[in-house]
Parts: C-alpha cells; structure tokens; sequence
C-alpha cells in the first residue's frame, strides 16, 4: 500500500510502526473512536521512552502542556482550533492528532478564499444527478461529512482563509452535531468520536475574521514560536533529516554550524534585534518561521546536491537566504544588507565566507 | 505505642487543615501545642476573636535598632489557625511549641554577623526583593520556613520555593520526574490525597531524607526540635498522659520529633536571646502569596481559600465550579464577554487534563488551562486579571478594636478613623484628592480644615518613610491648595508603623523625633531647607522651628550660590502659602531676607565662570528673580541695579550677562534702544564666537516672544555671523544650536520668518520652494550635508 514513489505520506502511514506499537501497549482507557488512549497520543505526539522496542520520535517540539490540552480537548468532544504565526507547525501537530487518534489524517478540507459551503457539507454527482434525482448514490460527501459518519477527526485548514458564510456553515455542525441534507430528508448524526481540527494563521487575522459564534465553538490553542535556540536548531535539524529523507537529494545533511548559522539569521531578523539584545535590526517582512528555515536548508540541500559538492557551501546557502529573507525588494533588500553590514560581517572569520556570498547576491 | 499524637502538616494547606480537625475530632486530646513561637501564647486569644479575619500574623521584632522583625503569617486555611481554633472550640488547652520570638530574632542577628547576607543557605538570609527594608520583612524571616527558622512562620518550611541550596536540588529533581512544578505536584498528591496524613507523613520523611546534607540547617532543625520535644516532655511531666497530646507541626519535623532528644537544661540556657515585643497584624494575600516575592509555596491564596471552602462545604469536586465561576465572574466585571457554554467546557477540559495526568480532581494548574483555552482564546494575558483576582485576591485582614497593638498602631489606627481614612485602607490602589482651602461652609473648625488634617497626616507618614501614601506631583502647576495622593495598605506598611514605633509612641512624636533626628544631622543648607519644608508640610510649627534654627546656624557658613537660592526659594513658599496651612511665616521672614541678601551680595562674583557653571548660576538668577518678584519685602531696587551691572560689564561670563539683559527685558528695565546697543555691541565683528554667541544663548533662555518681535536683534546676529570666519562659526555653532535646541518649532518658523525678511524672501514664495520636491541636485547637496562631522567642533 505504502508507494515508494509517493511524494509525501501521510503520517499514519509514515508513522505506522509507531502507531502499531502504541496501540499494542496500550492498557489505559480508549474514548469512543480513538485508537489508542489519551496518553498514547501524548507519547505518539511527544515522543519518548520505547514502547515494546519501538523508538517514538518526538513529533512536536513545543510545550508538552499545550499538547495536553489539545489532546483533553478532543477527549471532551470540542472543536480544537490552533492558531499561531505561520511555520509554528499548525498544520503539523494537527494532522499527527488526527493521525494518531483515528489513523487516518486525509480528511482535510483545505481553506481558500474559494472555499464553498458544499466542501464542508456535500455536493453532487451532477451527471447522476440528473440521471437518476436526489439519491444517496449522486451525493458526494465531504471530508467533514465522513468524519461524522464514521465518528472521526476532520481537519480544516487555514480556516480564516474561507469565506463567513462557510465558517457559518461550520456553527451548525459543531453545536448540533448533525448535518441535514433536505433533498434526501435525511438529518445525519455525528457518531462518537466525530470532532474538528481547524488551524489558522495569526497573519491572515482580519481577512476573514472568525465570527465570535464560531470562535466559541472552538477550544483554542495557540501555538508559540520556538522559544529558545536550542529547541528551534533541533526541530529544524530533525525535520531537515526527515524531510531529505524522501526527497533523495543528494547532498549530506547540514552541518552543525551551518544550522545554528541559519537559526540564528532567522531568529535576529524576526525578533528584529540580535541575541545578545544589543543591536536593533530592521524588521523584513517575510515571516521567518521555523518552517521557512527547514524549507530553506532543504532547498540548498537540492542546490549543493545537483549543482555543487553535495556539501552545502556557503554560495547555496546564501541564495537560498535571499530568497527567503528578501520578499518585498526594496526594502527587505536595504534590511539584509544592512543585516550583513552590521552584524554578519562583524561575526568573525567563521562568518565570512556567507557574509561574502550573501553580499555578492545582494548586489551590494 | 502511646506517645503524643504527631500530626505533619504544610503550613498553608486546606487539605491539611481539613483533616487535622477531623483527626482532632476522634483523638479528643487534652492538649494541643502548635509549631509557633512559644513566648506568644497570649496572641492565641486574639487570633481566636471573633472579630479577627485573617490573613494576619504575628508580628515579633526586636526592641533596639536596627529592628529585626520575624513574622508568622496565619490566613484562614492554615492548620495551626484550625488547631488553635478547635482548641479553642473545645475548651482543650492549646500552645505554641516552637522556639520563642527573641531566639529566632537573635539567632537571625548571629547568622547575619557570622554568615554574610547573601549566603543562600543562611536562615533567614533570603532577603526579599520586594522589601522595602530587608531587615524586617516577612521575606526575610519567611526563608526560616523551610529550613529551619520558623517553619511556622513561613509558611511551609520545607516546601517553600526559594529554599536554600540543597532542598532546592530536591525540588528540582522532583519536577524532573513529575514534569511539573512542585506546588502542582503538591496538590495533585497531597492536598487530593485521600489518606492525608500518611501521605503527608511520607512525603515529609521523604524530603528530610533527600535534604539532610546541608550542616547548619541540619543543626538549626535539630535545636528546634529538641527544644519541641522539650516543651512535649514538660507538657507530660505537667501530667499529661502521651497519648492526650496532639501535636501540629511541619511534616518535615515529624521523624524529627520522633527520634530526637528534648533540649537539656544547660543547653537550653545556652540558646541566645535578643530583646523584643510582638504584636498582632492584618496581612494580605497579596503579600501572602509568592508573586509578590514571598517565595513560600503559597501562590494562590484565594484559591486555596476556595479548596478550603469546597472541603467544608461539598467536598473536593465543588472546587473546579467555584474557582471557573468566579474566573468567569471576575473576567465580565472587567466588561468582557463570558457565556456559561464556554465556563461548562472549561470544566469539562480540565477533568479531562486531570485525567491525563492521573489526578482524582483538575488541580489549579488544569483549571487555569482549561480556562485560558476555552474563554481566554488561547491567550493567558486576555484571563491574567481575573486569574490574579480568583487566585490571589486582594482581601486583607482585621483585627478587632483593643487588640495588643503597639501604640504607634494604635494611633495610626485611631487617625485613620477621625481622619475618615478608613476605607482606603485596602490592598487596592485609590486616590485620594485633597482640597487644602478652608471649607466655608461647614459648622466645625475641625470639618473646615478635614482635608488639611489629612495632608498633615499622610505627610507625617512619608516622613516617617511609612509606605501607606504616596505623593503624586501637582496636576495643576502653581495650585498649592490641591494635593493628590496614592493610598495603598500592605503588610509592609503595617511593619514600617511597627518599626517608627522605637521613635515614638504617637504617628506625631515619631515624625517629630525622625525631623529631629535629620536636622541635627543636615551638614548643607539645602537639606535642612527640605527639612524645614517637611516640618511645615506636616504641620508641626516646634520642627520646623528646629529646622529654622539648624538653617539659620549653616547659613553662617559660605554656602554655593545655587544652594542659597534654592534654600531662599524654598522658604519663600512657606511665606506665600505658610497661611493655607495655619503657619505662621513670621520667623522664616528674616531669615529669607539674610539669604536674599547674601545671594545678591555673591552673585556678581559667581558670574565669573566658565561655560560649565554658568547654567547652575543663570538658574540661581531666575530663581532669585522669582524669589524678588513674590515677596515684595525683598528691595527691588538692589536686584535690578545688580542685574543691569552685570548686564554691563565686559569681563563676566558672557551667557550670565545675557541672561540678566534678558531678566532685565522681561520687566521692562530695558528699553529698545538700549537693547540695539547691546545688541551691537555684544555681537560686533571681532568679538570672538564663543563669546558672542555665549551671549546670546543667555539671552534667548527668557522671553522669546519679546525676542522674536525685535526684528533688529537678529539683523545684528545675521551681521555678526556673517562677520566670522570658517573657524569661528564653527565654534559659534556650538553656542548657537545649544542657544535654539529647546526653541518650540513654531518658534524657530518664526525666526525663520525674521531671517527672510532681512535677506529679502517673501515668505509666501519661500513656503512655495519648500513645498516642491527636492531636485536630484539638490538632494545630491542634502546628502553631502549629512557627511559633516561635528566631531571637531
């Protein structure tokens, strides 16, 4: 079932040993239409000591306790929404929740602005529409309708992408617990176990703000930033590895060093001001998220891999800085130059080598 | 076995205090004797007063200064309160056990001598960072809690949070294991444990054992109990059979207790003791609990408070109502939106978090999640008020009337009633606005003046450094009759009173012998100046006769120009406002004169300066100048012949000069033409930058208006700086930027204005130019502007 040609499991199957092992272990309690109990999902989700042999890898690197009251909101039946700047691993901890509660984390529903009420409700089959009327055969269910159906999680994501009158469509669903499709005059139950995993990014606040009725019918659990260095170099690490993994990518793993340098950039930039707090720096206005960082080691891992040494150099590293840091030309490009001027070029002779690669790019 | 009953307990427990009175139910004993300090069972009777509400503590502190305090604080929750209340109850005899007030203050003494205050591991060391004196604060004396002072005084010896070394390794180990700070730790398994007392007892074993390294807290602990097993054996050598003694103390000293030997004679003569007096106190839980620095394992007051309601009310499981209620109360009343779906999920969640964690009830820990997820939107800062509110409260205690007070205490109190400042006697910040005039329409002298009276005694209060008022600056400058006040009761503010208690026996004769005291040691004009203001402030004409005459003996003395007339500008308030305060400025009238006198008599001399003193001898002037133009007694003639002298002569510094023809053009001394001359004269080519330019920067710090109008004034300066070569105008830039720094920009457009007209630019024309972009030429010009280097300037 597991095609090696696929570009990105999900992450019950990715995880599947994992999954196996916990459900084998288990001896505490399960909720209705869980796999495992409660604190296997914290395990599943925290990592730690092997169950039957089998190592867990942590998932989520952030405060167990935030994890804890994810996971007592879903035992409790609540809709759980996570909200976070983007890259703080919304979508991430979500589907692991889901994969780890129901082995299943694909019935997502993907917030856009063209998002429609039907994609949380159901739409047609129209060709059997028409041919044969209203049927169950010519409904076409949405993943959220399954969910219900089969008493599982659904996962929405970016919801404050949709439109209102497809969060409103949400309101019903989450206080009544039922879906009405009149065509059919059925009104479908949610079986036990049925809940929703929403994400949203605290950037897009105000494109479509969630309505207070809405937000009421969540639990809301908001993810920080990494909070120190050490944790932000081990995520970026970890997802780096797990990440080139699948990708074949020729190239060997970042050094070190090479991380550290690329957490701490992120880390000034977004903080607007370097670690030690002596210097102020002009903010960029890209996000910076962790998972910009890992997306950016892994893309100069594809450029050293098919164009350099397989080694990252610091001319791959510094392209792939320039595109992540500088956004919105001109004055993202006056802010990382004076980044480098100020404060990269006066790190040190270990610094230098992509202090220069950087500047060469930067057309300073 | 049949000895006495020990009952280990943590010293701000509900749990333990739940059970201890269950325990004392079925053991019936005949004698109850409580980990306290021995020499103060007389404060039991008022700690048992119906009219006491706690929190509140006994108060010991030595007689001689510096005053060393220790304290032992009580709130409703707290086993010994149970015990003493049950004994009381009952009729069942009931003492405190532990080594008097004036061994621990004075071991406290010996520790600091011998030790050094900072060590972390001393008793009693630990100094609070929030006191205001470390000497005398709970948080000084609270550290004992754990280790070894009072246990009972702190509150939970040896589960305070900012414990010394060694235990601190044990709780971090702990929250190693459990993934949880230790007061969660506690009342997941202690204060829900079912068999409390086992429970207790092993955790307390437990930790001795994990902190039994450290060799001086070990000794202290063991004197402490050996003395306790001491005062057990007296009690059943009195003939008491063992089995009818109960005994409330620390879990941490049951295994103690039971294996060590009561102190013998001989060492019990050999302990040190320090002279002092105790007296009862309101606390609050504000203070109570660690936020405010306290450190003792007691974060929450209100919320143990409410544990300690669920137990007697319905039991454990009425706590995650109580406290979500009162959260989601508290959070509307700050005019947030709170509906009772989200307060039943927040209970919801948090039974389900207890469960994850094993607990039989969500803990504090839980409930604060679960009400930050469900109502605070995942934010803890939009809930932080409320939670502030529901766990820790601002309640404060009281005592009833005639309780053994200092009576310092006592006439604090007593004022606070006449004075009708009761009600700001709360643990929240309120103003307080104080009309000094006299009320015209009311029967009384006492009512015409009611507000003065309380300015007279809010400021004996600050004199005596008493931190239940502050002082806000005047809204209104130049108002004298209005005065504003912050008012705020803490524990620490009832300590100061204590402590002013060594000075005298009222508010007043302290602040009077506090006066005293600073007069006598004022080495500076100036200082017995602000003391003198004090003493008028306050209200009491014998200091601030005092004062007058300690001012009067330096004033002999040479004294700095800026000193005699800020001294002058100091008293001349007490002349012009002395009668909104019933004072009589009589005495300080010669004295005014003397110093006026003087001033004019040095001045001319200080104006031979250098650039850095001339601001301190241009402000005297001003001052000076203010002082002359209120009190009419002072003779104008002088002052305005001195100023036109120095306006006058060459050799002075040039800015002092300035600034007197300024004073001079501001009352109308001067005339324009004697303004161009000067003018002319003061800034004619040749005359080097500094000079010139000091001139003028003395000249602009007054009047600007009556400046800006003389359009002539700056035809001459336009024609001096023309007049200078590179060189020059650099350094006279110097001048003159300081000279217009603090010009208001409508000001300087003003000036500008002058400047156009004399180089012939319309200024509808020159508004135009400036309106249009800049050229790239110009901006070329702009940008190398920015190069100049000011450096060698």
């Amino acid at each position: 079932m597991s095609d090696k040609n696929v570009q990105r499991l999900p992450a019950e199957e990715l995880f599947q040993r994992e999954i196996d092992a916990l459900i084998a272990a288990d001896h505490d309690p399960i909720p209705t239409g869980w796999r495992m109990s409660p604190r296997s999902v914290l395990t599943y989700i925290e990592g730690g000591t092997a169950v039957k042999g089998v190592e867990i890898t942590p998932k989520y690197m952030g405060s167990r306790r935030l994890v804890e009251i994810a996971i007592s909101t879903l035992v409790t039946d609540r809709a759980l929404l996570l909200i976070g700047e983007p890259g703080t691993a919304k979508s991430w901890l979500s589907e692991h929740l889901a994969a780890a509660v129901n082995g299943d984390s694909t019935k997502v529903v993907q917030g856009t602005a063209g998002t429609t009420e039907e994609q949380i409700r159901y739409s047609w089959n129209y060709a059997m529409l028409i041919a044969k009327g209203p049927c169950p055969e010519a409904m076409v269910k949405s993943p959220v309708y399954r969910a219900m159906e089969s008493g599982s999680i659904a996962r929405i994501e970016e919801i404050s992408r949709c439109a209102s009158e497809v969060q409103d469509a949400l309101i019903s669903i989450l206080s009544e617990k039922r879906l009405s499709v009149p065509e059919l005059g059925l009104e479908v139950p949610a079986q036990k176990g049925f809940s929703v995993i929403a994400t949203a990014n605290t950037r897009d606040k105000g494109v479509n703000d969630m309505s207070a009725a809405l937000k009421r019918r969540f639990n809301i659990v908001v993810l920080p930033t990494p909070s120190d260095m050490a944790t932000e170099m081990d995520i970026v690490r970890t997802r780096v590895e797990q990440l080139s993994a699948g990708l074949d990518l020729n190239a060997s793993q970042p050094k070190e060093d090479t991380v550290e340098k690329v957490v701490t950039i992120f880390r000034e930039l977004r903080k607007g001001a370097t670690l030690d707090g002596k210097q102020k720096l002009k903010p960029t206005s890209g996000v910076l998220s962790t998972a910009e960082a890992i997306s950016l080691l892994a893309n100069s891992m594809a450029l050293a891999g098919s164009f350099g040494t397989g080694a990252i150099a610091a001319e791959d590293l510094a392209a792939a800085l320039q595109g992540a840091v500088v956004k919105d030309e001109e004055k993202d490009k006056l802010a990382w130059k004076e980044y480098l001027e100020n404060v990269m070029k006066k790190r040190g002779s270990e610094w230098l080598p992509l202090y220069r690669a950087c500047r060469e790019l930067n057309g300073t | 076995m049949s000895g006495p009953t020990f009952f280990g307990v943590r010293h701000l427990s509900p749990a333990a205090a739940y059970h201890l009175r269950k325990a004392l139910d079925r053991a019936r004993p005949e004698l109850v004797l409580v980990e306290g300090p021995s020499d103060l069972n007389s404060q039991m009777e008022w700690l048992c007063h119906p009219d006491t509400q706690f929190p509140a503590a006994i108060l010991a502190y030595t007689k001689t200064p510096p005053v060393r305090t220790v304290l032992w604080p009580f709130a409703v929750y707290s086993p010994e309160i149970q015990a003493i209340l049950w004994a009381h109850e009952h009729g069942v005899e009931c003492r405190f056990m532990d080594l008097p007030s004036s061994v621990f203050l004075a071991l406290r003494e010996a520790e600091e001598m011998s030790v050094g205050r900072d060590d972390p591991g001393a008793p009693y060391s630990n100094d609070n960072p929030d006191a205001p004196h470390s000497n005398n604060t709970p948080g000084a004396s609270s550290e004992d809690g754990e280790e070894a002072g009072g246990t009972a005084v702190r509150v939970v010896p040896p589960y305070t949070e900012d414990l010394p070394q060694t235990t601190e390794s044990v709780y971090e180990r702990l929250e190693k294991i459990t993934g949880e700070d230790h007061d969660t730790f506690w009342e997941r398994d202690l204060e829900q444990a079912e068999d409390y007392q086992a429970a207790s007892d092993v955790f307390g074993r437990e930790l001795r054992e994990a902190s039994a390294d450290d060799a001086r807290r070990a000794a202290e602990t063991t004197v402490r109990e050996a003395y306790m097993k001491r005062q057990i054996q007296e009690a059943i050598d009195g003939g008491i059979s063992p089995e009818k003694i109960f005994c409330v103390c620390g879990a941490f000293h049951v295994a103690g207790l039971e294996e060590n030997a009561p102190l013998t004679d001989q060492e019990l003569a050999s302990l040190p003791t320090a002279g002092s007096a105790a007296t009862l106190m309101p606390y609050s839980y504000y203070r109570l609990s660690s936020r405010s620095g306290y450190g003792a394992g007691n974060k929450a007051p209100a919320y143990f408070e409410l544990l300690w309601e669920a137990l007697n009310g319905g039991g454990l499981d009425q706590a995650p109502y109580l406290y979500l209620t009162r959260l989601a109360a508290s959070h509307r009343n700050a005019g947030n939106l709170v509906s009772s779906a989200e307060v039943i999920e927040a209970v919801r969640l948090a039974g389900a978090l207890a469960k994850m964690r094993g607990s039989r009830y969500p803990v504090l820990a839980d409930l604060r999640d679960a009400a930050v997820t469900t109502m605070g939107h995942g934010q803890f800062s939009e809930l932080a008020l409320a939670a502030a509110d529901t766990e820790i409260g601002t309640q404060i205690g009281s005592l009833p009337e005639g309780v053994s007070r200092t009576s310092v205490q006592e006439d604090f109190y007593r004022q606070l009633k006449e004075l009708r400042l009761e009600k700001f006697r709360t643990a929240q910040l309120q103003r307080l606005d104080l009309d000094l005039r006299e009320k015209l329409n009311v029967k009384s002298e006492a009512a015409a003046f009611a507000d003065l009276r309380r300015s007279f005694f809010l400021h004996r209060l600050r004199v005596l450094k008493i931190q239940f008022a502050a002082l806000l600056p005047s809204r209104q400058s130049g108002s004298n009759w209005g005065e504003y006040w912050d008012l705020r009761w803490t524990p620490e503010a009832e300590i100061q009173i204590v402590e002013s208690a060594l000075m005298g026996d009222t508010i007043q004769g302290a602040a009077a012998f506090a006066l005293k005291e600073r007069a006598d040691s004022s080495s500076t004009i100036a200082e017995a100046a602000a003391i003198f203001q004090d003493a008028f402030l306050c209200g009491m004409p014998a200091a601030a006769q005092h004062a007058l005459s300690v001012l009067q003996g330096l004033s002999v003395d040479a004294a700095a120009l800026a000193d005699v007339a800020e001294t002058a500008q100091r008293l001349s308030l007490v002349v012009r406002y002395g009668d909104l305060r019933r004072f009589d400025p009589a005495p300080v009238v010669p004295l005014v004169e003397q110093l006026y006198l003087r001033a004019c008599l040095t001045l001319e001399d200080a104006c031979i300066c250098d650039a850095q003193a001339a601001p301190a001898v241009t402000k005297a002037m001003d001052q000076l100048n203010a002082l002359q133009l209120s009190l009419d007694f002072l003779a104008e003639d002088r002052w305005l012949d001195l100023l036109a002298e120095i306006s006058d002569r060459d050799d002075l510094n040039t800015r002092c000069s300035g600034f007197a023809m300024a004073i001079l053009l501001e009352r109308g001394r001067a005339d324009e033409a004697l303004l161009a001359r000067e003018v002319a004269r003061r800034l004619s080519p040749g005359i080097p930058a500094d000079l010139g330019a000091g001139w003028f920067e003395g000249l602009a710090a007054k009047n600007r208006r009556a400046l800006i109008a003389r359009l002539s004034l700056w035809r001459h300066l336009d024609d001096y700086l023309s007049s200078l070569d590179d060189e020059a105008f650099r350094r006279a830039l110097v001048f003159l930027r300081r000279a217009f720094a603090d010009f208001s920009p409508s000001e300087k457009n003003d000036i500008a204005e002058d400047l156009g007209e004399i180089w012939g630019v319309d200024p509808r024309q020159a508004a135009e130019a400036l309106m249009n972009e800049t050229t790239g030429a110009e901006q070329a010009v702009l940008e190398s502007l920015s190069d100049f280097d000011f450096d060698d300037i």
